[in-house]
């Protein structure tokens, strides 16, 4: 966009400068709060973190040097990879699919209701702001056979469910990454809501003299629009799988037999209820480094492709 | 002047703000952490600092888990933890050993030298539970103890003609006459580690009483045949019908709890704790009004048995006095009493629930019925079965193998190997 217009393209020279002799050093001093708290809630927490993965409890309690012998016994213990293909199901499956319907719900409701926009988009918004806990407990009672809110709706049309997904190996992490559908589609559908609203209305009614219509509309001017909407969806997707712990904690704890084991439950319970903390740092120390490379990757190689337009002096 | 004037209203506030506390700076605080029923904490505390004035205690109430245990161990380290801490035996006090006082020299000082010959059997071995060769410090003292049970909806069986079962025939037959009822059969919260624990001990302890406590301590291997057995047992209340369908999927709490009370469960494994919840605040439903629903079985002699299985049980929930706590001479004063004092017996007049020292019931206004089950579990706790498991990397892989086996995705014997497998990896690291 060559028209657009930023403080780079006025160049150094436009811009005020009032510095005394000091000035730059006073400049620092106000940044010492933010590099404090910087320093005490996340460069320290990291590093003790690392710390504790290197070493293991000593027969008598003490702390011993371990070097990497943690992390060799997360990488041949069986439920690391049962957690990685758990997290790869989740991201999958979660972040597109919550995508899709999030920007159909959008669409729909910003460009074919009027006068109960707000309540839809309420509605919609509903389960992201509702107690994980809540949704729980909820969902719990919908997948349950017999005695499940479903059930009852699924006995008039004479189905009989005979068990939970939950408590099924094959089909608990798939019963949970729906729940997780569930409850954050409507993030992406507020986000998809305010990259719609910002569409130029003018470009759209270009692209429609021009003949664009439906799918062919949506494919060429309005998903590349949103491109930008698109990229942070992703970005935040992957962070959040591997973020996820409640639901899965709450639901399944993250069972049955492991089965729906996830980087969060498996953090906690090597932590805290096996006490291993050294395990526990060591998956920890993983998770961070898996979404430093993700997020890395998604900036260099989606960076441009998704992003639409570049900022450009 | 004005603002002189002002200035001497605020100074004269901020004085008269100040005498309560100079009135109460004497008072020694003790700092507790549990996840005991908060208002039942609160009339032990109250009760106690009745008896002991000048001594105020702060309680602070968190579930279990996750918030709970994860406080404890940011608390420890950080050098933060409270005076007094909740703890169950074996896994968690070892876990937080280090962090705690012996408790021995003060008890015998405050209650005599033979004050553990009135702490009932199993909760004194699970006091000890874990502890290092050699290492004969208490460093837990229990305050509550619970036995692991059967409950049974008994207006249900009446209405239905059942009577509690004396045999694996006669549960498979009830199982299905309540399933045919449009009820479900024996609710097991399956998802929940610490249930499916609960009914494995009772089927292993009645193949082979006290062989799971060898196993554990690596004088039995998990491969026992009795053990085998046990295991094969466990997965035939699945295939039985014994447990409701999609049993792996449910919790215990709240939704087994709510269904059983309200009498549309028949049957469910849990403790002697299920009498708390008659003393619960109303609207309580016919069943739980005065436990005039409940009663109570062990689970029946199995295929091949002869015998109901024994009582398996012991410490429900203990005290620790941490470091701090140590250099508090109220703390301990308090935990005395939450254990074997005025504290305890208020917290058992709440609850209804068992002592773990001899010599305490609760008082108050109590039905026949509760009293006749209250004797009945009184009498049984002296023969004991443990509990308890003092590795958690061993009860996690049982854990694991009982949910596998349940689902059918794990033989039984391969699931006793890698709970064998978890018991030698904690024994010889």
């Amino acid at each position: 966009m060559s028209g657009t217009l930023t403080a780079r393209s006025l160049g150094p020279a436009a811009l005020p400068r009032r510095r005394g002799r000091h000035g730059g050093a006073i400049a620092y001093l106000f940044l010492l709060p933010a590099v404090a708290l910087f320093i005490g809630f996340v460069a320290y927490p990291i590093l003790w973190v690392v710390d504790e993965s290197l070493v293991r409890q000593g027969r008598d309690g003490g702390r011993v040097f371990a070097g990497l012998a943690n992390y060799a016994a997360v990488l041949r213990d069986p439920v690391f990879w049962i957690v990685m293909r758990n997290m790869a199901l989740w991201a999958a499956i979660t972040i597109p699919v919550q995508m899709l319907l999030g920007g159909l719900i959008a669409w729909f409701i910003e460009r074919h209701t009027f006068r109960f926009r707000g309540f839809f988009r309420t509605m919609f918004f509903l389960p992201v702001v509702t107690s994980v806990s809540v949704v729980s407990l909820v969902w719990v009672q919908i997948y349950a056979p017999y005695y499940g809110i479903a059930q009852v709706y699924l006995q008039a049309l004479g189905i009989t469910l005979t068990d939970s997904p939950l408590g099924s190996p094959a089909l608990a992490i798939y019963a949970l990454i729906v729940v997780n559908i569930w409850q954050w589609t409507g993030f992406s559908m507020l986000m998809y809501v305010a990259g719609i609203a910002n569409l130029p209305s003018e470009v759209l009614d270009a692209a429609r003299i021009d003949g664009a219509r439906g799918l062919k509309l949506a494919r060429s001017v309005v998903v590349p629009m949103l491109a930008p909407v698109t990229r942070s969806l992703l970005l935040l997707g992957i962070i959040g799988t591997l973020q996820t712990f409640p639901i899965v904690q709450l639901m399944t704890g993250g069972g049955p037999d492991h089965a729906s084991e996830v980087f969060g439950t498996d953090i906690f319970r090597q932590s805290f209820v096996l006490g291993d903390t050294g395990a526990g740092a060591t998956l920890s120390v993983i998770v961070l480094g898996l979404a430093f490379v993700l997020t890395l990757a998604q900036i260099v190689l989606l960076g441009s492709r998704l992003g639409g337009r570049r900022r450009t002096a | 002047m004005r603002v002189r004037t002002g200035l001497a209203a605020v100074l004269l506030a901020a004085a008269s703000a100040l005498v309560p506390l100079a009135a109460h700076a004497d008072d020694q605080q003790v700092t507790v952490w549990s996840w005991f029923v908060s208002s039942t904490m609160q009339k032990s505390i109250a009760a106690f600092e009745k008896a002991n004035p000048g001594i105020k205690v702060k309680y602070t109430y968190y579930n279990y888990s996750p918030e709970y245990i994860t406080a404890l161990k940011a608390a420890a380290a950080s050098g933060s933890l409270p005076d007094v801490i909740g703890l169950q035996p074996g896994s968690l006090t070892q876990q937080y050993r280090p962090e705690l006082e012996a408790l021995n020299e003060r008890a015998a000082k405050q209650w005599g030298a033979g004050w553990q010959d009135a702490v009932f059997p199993v909760n004194k071995k699970q006091m000890l539970m874990g502890n290092p060769a050699g290492d004969t410090n208490y460093y837990i003292l229990p305050q509550e103890s619970q036995d692991l049970v059967i409950w049974y909806n008994t207006k249900v069986f009446d209405k239905l003609g059942l009577k509690p079962p004396k045999t694996y025939d006669d549960l498979v037959a009830a199982a299905k006459a309540l399933s045919k009822g449009g009820l479900i059969p024996m609710f097991q919260g399956a998802a929940d580690g610490w249930q499916n624990e609960n009914v494995f001990l009772m089927l292993a302890n009645q193949r082979a009483p006290g062989l799971v406590e060898k196993a554990q301590k690596g004088e039995a291997k998990w491969t026992a045949p009795e053990l085998l057995q046990a295991m094969n047992d466990w997965r035939a209340l699945f295939t039985d019908g014994v447990f409701q369908q999609g049993a792996l999927g449910a919790h215990a709490y709240p939704t087994g709890a709510q269904l059983f009370a309200q009498g549309r469960v028949g049957m469910m494994a849990l403790g002697s704790w299920w009498m708390q919840e008659s003393k619960f605040p109303p609207p309580l439903s016919q069943y739980m009004q005065n436990m005039d629903g409940f009663d109570f079985f062990y689970m029946p002699a199995l295929k091949g048995s002869d015998h109901a299985s024994p009582p398996v049980g012991g410490i429900d929930i203990g005290y620790g006095l941490t470091k701090t706590g140590g250099k508090n001479p109220a703390a301990w004063t308090f935990l005395a009493s939450l254990t074997n004092g005025e504290a305890l017996q208020e917290a058992l007049n709440d609850l209804n629930d068992l002592p773990a020292f001899k010599g305490h019931e609760p008082k108050g206004e109590i039905t026949a019925h509760v009293k006749a089950m209250y004797d009945r579990f009184m009498a049984d706790l002296p023969q004991a079965e443990n509990q308890r498991f003092a590795v958690p990397a061993v009860a996690d892989a049982l854990d694991s193998a009982l949910a596998g086996v349940a689902a059918g995705s794990v033989k039984p014997e391969d699931g006793l190997a890698s709970v064998q497998a978890a018991t030698d990896k904690a024994l010889h690291p």
